[in-house]
């Protein structure tokens, strides 16, 4: 209060001072109005995200669960009739379909992703950096393009047509950089000491990569490879492309196989109303298996993170 | 102090160089090299197939990227409705989801409390994890028959919002602007994760400074806040445009699917990916490689918006580095 005492010439009226204290009041009152509506407005922008989200949640769960039963997950599916509109069938060729895709995917994308990834965290030559920026770029690429590279690569040009093998290798595509992208970054975050430790030991430079940095950076390793097989699980786009489709039990590399996305995408457009409502419970079962991957995945690296600090 | 940090660091430095010039080499750094150049042999055989495949395409430039209709089997393969409809879905879903999901983030980030922000962080970042599929069917089956019972007899009410929407009095379900709110929601949990890391990011000690000096919560977001921020924003802005416009299989069921360019927002439309997802099963000769040339713009348009998105991100790193 002195200090504005000074800065206010003295010998004016008490009618200039109550001014200035007006003015600062009613600027203070505008700012926090102005405050209080942007705050209400970004209030609203979280409520108006929410609804869309909660809503599609919820019928996602209403919907779905009243789908699923013994039949649902154990039969093929069953094309109706008129005569009984509702005999349907289950998808158990979808989800088997899935696991084969995603295990022969994780086979052929894990290692080769995780030893790039070590690659480009441990070495600083010209091609590290080339292949980061290939990596990222790759990481955004549109899934529709690798189903279109399955197809130009797999089914035309080596003549191994539609199978499982072909969308597993898409996937697999899909997979790749983001193994590379999460395995560069835990094992960046090994500290330095651990390594000259290691050298300083007179371990080999390879002794320490794998014995001493790789078993550091698991966790991270693990989550990012768990993260990449929850975003390989879910997509369509580029088995619509590669593996086929078909009723049966399958699994076998070189035959074509389905997929849960697939028999959503395929499902939704029927004419059945039963078919329609089947969709819901497939897609159920794949939210629950994305949902499982990625909280595993997350538990583990907090757990992993706690212990360490 | 300062001098001897840097000194470690740079026998630090010298160290690893002897490391990787002498000793090494051995089988596991050719291992590594190898595995990585399969990598990259990989990508650029992923880029240079689909070149090939497309290449025939590319005899009629002007056709496959302003002409209208797509004659299957013989052709001409008008490109304009699938490029068009990719920019005016992703665009107006961009906008949507950009306003509406730095609003979320900047309210996770200074209005909800403490215990819960971890909660809702998980939570949304979970559904960024939804696969498209699910957004799509859930377009498809809830949000299409509310557009054609609803919807679109509302608008068609009113002469003047009918010319605009480009309905002319027909009510059509799923339709361009369908994608776009489709898209909007689709992207937004995938925004507000990566929009509210780049604001939780700016360092605590200046906006502590700027409330202490009296600032109201809006003027710290608007004047400083945002303003570090901004090009981490920008990036996140750049990969959910790149996250659009490749989307495919959402945009299929709701966008309608037919290639007339008619540009209206309640007029079916279909978009590059989604094109090539709806016409690939029965495409023959000329027409799957006009998709793969289609397949070619895309990657275009999606690998410039990664390249800049990138380098945006990097600059915000040396931004927050120097805050």
């Amino acid at each position: 209060m002195t200090m504005i005492d000074e800065l206010v010439p003295q010998p004016e009226s008490s009618n200039t001072r109550d001014a200035i204290r007006r003015t600062a009041h009613s600027h203070r009152a505008r700012r926090v109005a102005i405050s209080r509506v942007m705050m209400i407005l970004c209030g609203v922008a979280l409520v108006l995200t929410a609804i869309p989200l909660v809503l599609l949640l919820i019928q996602l769960i209403a919907r779905g669960t009243s789908q699923l039963s013994a039949t649902f997950f154990t039969k093929i599916p069953q094309s109706p009739s008129l005569v009984d509109p509702n005999a349907i069938g289950g998808v158990s060729n979808s989800i088997i379909g899935t696991l084969a895709l995603t295990t022969y995917a994780s086979i052929m994308a894990i290692p080769i992703g995780v030893l790039t990834g070590v690659y480009l965290a441990e070495s600083r030559s010209k091609l590290a950096s080339t292949l980061r920026v290939i990596a990222h770029t790759m990481a955004g690429a549109p899934s529709i393009l690798m189903g279109l590279f399955g197809f130009t690569l797999l089914v035309k040009y080596f003549q191994i047509g539609f199978t499982a093998i072909a969308g597993s290798f898409a996937l697999a595509v899909l997979m790749l950089p983001v193994i590379a992208i999460a395995t560069e970054i835990s094992v960046r975050n090994v500290p330095d000491t651990l390594r000259e430790a290691g050298l300083a030991l007179g371990a080999k430079p390879h002794k320490v990569s794998l014995k001493v940095v790789i078993p550091s950076a698991l966790t991270g390793i693990v989550t990012g490879c768990l993260l990449a097989v929850a975003r390989a699980i879910g997509e369509t786009a580029p088995v619509l492309l590669t593996i086929g489709g078909g009723y049966l039990n399958e699994w076998r590399p070189l035959n074509p196989v389905s997929a849960l996305p697939l028999s959503i995408y395929m499902n939704a457009k029927s004419e059945w109303p039963s078919q329609r409502a089947q969709v819901w419970g497939i897609a159920l079962v794949l939210v629950a298996f994305v949902f499982v991957l990625s909280l595993t995945a997350r538990i583990w690296a907090s757990r992993k993170q706690k212990r360490n600090s | 102090m300062s001098t001897s940090t840097s000194e470690i660091a740079s026998q630090r430095e010298e160290l690893a160089e002897i490391n990787s010039a002498s000793s090494s080499r051995g089988w596991y750094q050719w291992l590594l090299i190898g595995v990585s150049v399969l990598f990259a042999v990989v990508s650029v055989s992923f880029v240079g197939s689909i070149i090939i495949y497309s290449l025939p395409a590319w005899a009629h430039p002007a056709t496959l990227l302003t002409g209208r209709g797509w004659q299957s089997p013989a052709g001409p393969f008008g490109g304009l409705a699938m490029i068009t409809g990719t920019l005016e879905t992703s665009l107006i879903a961009l906008v949507v989801a950009g306003v509406v999901g730095l609003g979320t983030s900047l309210s996770i980030v200074f209005l909800v409390p403490g215990r819960f922000r971890n909660i809702i962080a998980t939570l949304v970042e979970l559904l960024a994890a939804i696969p498209s599929i699910v957004y799509g069917l859930w377009g498809f089956l809830v949000l299409a028959p509310w557009m054609l019972k609803t919807f679109d007899p509302f608008v068609n009410k009113f002469p003047f919002a009918s010319a605009i929407f480009g309905n002319q009095g027909q009510q059509f379900g799923p339709s361009l602007l369908l994608a776009s709110i489709v898209l909007s929601v689709m992207i937004l949990p995938t925004f507000v994760a990566i929009s509210r890391e780049v604001i939780s990011a700016v360092p605590s000690e200046i906006i502590e400074a700027s409330f202490s000096l009296g600032a109201t919560r809006w003027q710290v977001i608007k004047d400083v806040v945002l303003p570090t921020a901004k090009i981490g924003l920008f990036g996140a802005t750049f990969l959910a445009l790149a996250r659009a416009t490749g989307e495919t299989v959402a945009v299929a069921l709701v966008a309608g699917g037919v290639a007339d360019a008619q540009f209206h927002l309640l007029y079916p439309g279909t978009s590059i990916a989604a094109w090539i997802a709806t016409q690939f099963g029965e495409a023959q000769g000329g027409e799957i490689s006009a998709l793969m040339a289609l397949g070619v713009l895309l990657m275009l348009i999606n690998f410039s918006l990664s390249l800049v998105s990138r380098s945006l991100v990097n600059r915000q790193r040396k931004v927050l580095a120097r805050v």
